[in-house]
């Protein structure tokens, strides 16, 4: 205990005033010019379905006005027992920061196979959602600057999408939309996938309006969705376009799809 | 988008207004920071049937001074593979002692009796290869925030013998294409490539001559454009073969006639 | 071995009276079990080779090298304990490595030499350890050409100041021989292990340093070290062995003044070679014989 000591920061007796240390900043610590993060554009989206969930993203890799690459994928199968991902029961889309997109998908992968060594079964994708979820928020205070989406069959075989902010806050959802041309994307979703806004014509007036009825919607339906999504998104969003990148996660595996959006 | 290599990773003056230095301590001990300081600047390259043909001017540039002329931005790695270097002189000359000493690692166990290139390359690191490391090597720094200041393009073939070009930046952003520029020739030199090369399939149908001949368009567009550049520039066609590298080449068959038509800023006519 | 029992052999850096340290002469006997290995400086550069025992009918043929590389330019051969030899290697590696690192350029097969030399040395200075019990030997090509320093951009001077000076040559091929001891020379031709007398014989005959026309080119050389492994090689004695050869030329030369294996058909070749030159000379020795009876 220092106790003729009235610094609080030094544990010992109070410096005479030419040793006080100078600097206030920590050891090791660097002057702050480099900014570490940029923003390849690009969008996502994802739908769950009754006994599939579909993963999409576009293919375009910006940085500014810049087009870097027109096929650079975001969606990817996850935890498969090689590196060709053939039996991956799980896909993960990631937006924003291209490299951390990366890194992000790298390690929950590697988590996912060890999972699959260790235990000899796949990871179910609500454990994979849960430690997807501690990945992020692990770097906290310098967080993976990607949106990510997770996608896949529940234990009873229903579609399941879990949705993620950069630090690790997640949600199961019914459809979820991320990245650049989310702000576009996710109204449509929620007027197409969810009914929302949509009445029973006739069956009354104000708050007695009827909501249309809810009812899952079939994999040729939701594909539809997700390329009119894309094809509105490419329209009105310069970061978005080149291709579309398509994920069909069924109980037989994960299908790939992909097909051309407007180069412009 | 500002493409000098002293602008990279800086945050976007148009998207998050100046850079505010305020909390940046005024007095006290000098921090070492980093930023670029002797800079090259853009890199092109681009696919064809059988490889990659890569340029680089042989100009470093201290500001807008040109200070060294005969500066050789093309490196070789195990005879395979070529990595293009944009950005800081000095990182780059890390880096090229680094591969140096990774591809003397490889070698000591490598079968030297490869009878060609082709064999070497199944043997020891292919481009794909060298690419991902590059590419954590890169993130990793980004990470300590010790970044190397370059953007790179590594040319070469894959595990399937397939002609391969990628490219890393400073913050470890990956991406491959038919064609790829860094700083400048994004802009200028890119759109010129596409023409040729705008997907996989059109790349795999253009010649060695082709792809050459459209590298030395880019690299005299970019000459007369970028006011950073040389008319000396490094060359290097990387196939099955190996590695063709010419180090002191010039730029031929200029014209700087629409020069004279230049008057004030486009709009002007008199 | 008539000390032994005195006390003097048994510890490093104990001398006896008579000035000798037994441990390093233990260390010899150790070499001089070893498979023969041979190396062979010549104006066009050095082959190093040896005679690698084969202890057993279930290892892979071709496999489990005995020659290293240090550098690019730079090969490592051994007689003696092998695992003695591995960390000989590593630890030259480490050398040419540190050497780069401070220098910005290969270590020239001089200091290369130098240095494990001293290495040597050091491990028959101390009581907690033993030496070495292999005999290296070291073979390199310095470049002749004015190599640039490891990430250099520019030329710089060709020269006068800063430049190099005309009319001088530079680089070369060197060879050295480093012994347990910590000894270590630079020689034309070196030899050790099990079959080193013979081969020292054998080598003493060749022209390592002639400028004529008789002096040994580099496959020539080739052709020599596989001989001489063939000959120090006793068949009624020793074990099967199979030949391992490695060899660095200059930048003009087959090998552009890298180290590496002698390519599949010359040593073929030159084993071929070696084998009916045995065999040429074994006829001849019967016909002398014969030809002695009939004088009876």
């Amino acid at each position: 205990m220092a106790m003729f000591s009235q610094n609080p920061t030094m544990n010992g007796p109070n410096y005479s005033f030419s040793d006080t240390p100078r600097t206030k900043a920590p050891e090791g610590a660097r002057e702050h010019r480099f900014d570490p993060y940029t923003d390849n554009g690009g969008s996502t989206l994802a739908i769950a379905g009754a006994d599939f969930t579909i993963m999409a993203g576009d293919t375009r890799l910006t940085s500014g006005y810049n087009i870097n690459s027109r096929y650079h994928p975001k969606v990817f199968k996850i935890g498969g027992t090689t590196s060709d991902q053939h039996d991956a029961t799980i896909a993960l889309s990631v937006v924003g920061f291209a490299a951390d997109g990366e890194a992000l998908k790298e390690r929950l992968d590697a988590i996912c196979k060890m999972y699959r060594y260790r235990h000899g079964k796949p990871m179910s994708v609500k454990a994979c959602a849960q430690r997807l979820s501690t990945i992020l928020y692990q770097k906290r205070f310098f967080p993976y600057y990607a949106y990510a989406i997770l996608g896949g069959l529940d234990e009873e075989g229903k579609g399941a999408v879990y949705s993620y902010d950069p630090v690790g806050s997640y949600e199961r959802e019914q459809c979820r939309a991320g990245g650049a041309a989310a702000s576009l994307i996710m109204p449509f979703l929620d007027n197409q996938v969810n009914f929302k806004n949509q009445y029973i014509p006739g069956s009354g007036e104000g708050h007695a309006l009827q909501e249309r009825e809810r009812k899952p919607l079939s994999r040729q339906e939701v594909e539809t969705l997700v390329k009119d999504a894309f094809d509105g998104a490419v329209e009105r969003h310069i970061e978005v376009g080149d291709g579309l990148q398509m994920m069909i996660i069924t109980k037989d595996g994960i299908q790939e799809v992909t097909m051309p959006l407007k180069k412009d | 988008m500002d493409h000098r290599p002293q602008a990279w990773g800086r945050p976007r003056d148009d998207v998050y207004g100046a850079y505010d230095h305020s909390y940046l301590q005024q007095s006290g001990p000098k921090t070492a920071t980093q930023s670029p300081v002797v800079t090259g600047t853009s890199v092109v390259a681009i696919k064809f049937k059988e490889g990659v043909v890569i340029a680089a001017d042989n100009l470093a540039s201290y500001g807008s001074l040109a200070r060294f002329t005969d500066v050789k931005r093309l490196r070789t790695f195990l005879g395979t593979s070529v990595v293009g270097f944009g950005g800081d002189v000095s990182d780059m000359q890390w880096l090229d002692r680094h591969l140096k000493e990774l591809a003397i690692d490889e070698a000591y166990d490598q079968e030297p009796t490869a009878e060609s290139a082709e064999a070497a390359a199944k043997e020891g690191l292919n481009a794909a290869n060298l690419y991902k490391y590059l590419q954590k090597l890169m993130y990793k720094r980004r990470n300590d925030f010790d970044p190397l200041w370059n953007q790179i393009l590594i040319a070469g073939l894959d595990e399937d013998d397939k002609p391969f070009l990628a490219s890393v930046d400073l913050r470890g952003t990956s991406f491959t294409s038919p064609s790829l520029a860094t700083g400048f020739g994004a802009m200028l030199a890119q759109p010129i490539m596409r023409l040729h090369a705008a997907t996989e399939e059109d790349a795999a149908k253009l010649t060695r001559e082709q792809a050459v001949e459209v590298v030395k368009e880019c690299m005299k567009v970019l000459y007369y454009r970028d006011a950073r550049s040389l008319d000396r520039y490094s060359i290097a066609v990387v196939t099955k073969e190996g590695i063709d590298l010419k180090e002191d080449e010039q730029l031929e068959k200029q014209s700087w006639a629409f020069a004279e038509r230049i008057k004030g800023y486009g709009t002007q006519t008199v | 071995m008539t000390s032994i029992g005195t006390g003097y052999d048994l510890g490093n850096s104990i001398f006896s009276p008579d000035g000798r340290n037994f441990q390093v002469e233990y260390a010899v006997k150790a070499v001089e079990n070893g498979g023969t290995s041979v190396g062979i400086r010549c104006k066009e550069g050095v082959v190093l080779a040896v005679e690698k025992v084969v202890a057993s009918k279930l290892l892979k043929p071709g496999a489990n090298k005995r020659i290293a590389t240090v550098d690019r330019h730079l090969g490592v051969v051994y007689s003696g304990m092998v695992p003695d030899g591995r960390h000989f290697v590593d630890r030259a590696r480490d050398e040419a490595r540190a050497w780069r690192d401070t220098f910005k350029s290969p270590i020239p097969t001089a200091d290369l030499a130098s240095r494990m030399g001293g290495y040597m040395q050091a491990y028959t200075l101390y009581q907690s350890v033993r030496p070495f019990g292999i005999t290296a030997i070291v073979g390199g090509f310095d470049s002749e050409l004015e190599s640039p320093v490891d990430g250099e951009v520019g030329q710089g001077p060709s020269v006068g100041a800063g430049g190099k000076a005309q009319d001088k040559d530079y680089g070369g091929p060197f060879l050295y021989m480093i012994e347990p001891s910590g000894l270590y020379w630079g020689y034309y031709g070196a030899a050790t292990g099990k079959g080193r007398q013979a081969a020292k014989a054998e080598l003493e005959k060749l022209d390592l340093n002639g400028d004529g026309a008789a002096s040994l080119t580099l496959e020539q050389a080739v052709k020599e070290a596989a001989r001489i492994i063939y000959v120090a090689h006793d068949d009624s004695k020793d074990k099967d062995f199979e030949l391992e050869m490695s060899w660095i030329s200059g930048t003009n030369g087959p090998t552009k003044g890298k180290h590496q294996e002698v390519p599949k058909a010359l040593r073929e070749e030159a084993e071929r070679l070696a084998k009916k030159s045995l065999q040429d000379s074994d006829d001849e020795d019967d016909d002398k014989k014969e030809d002695d009876k009939m004088e009876e």
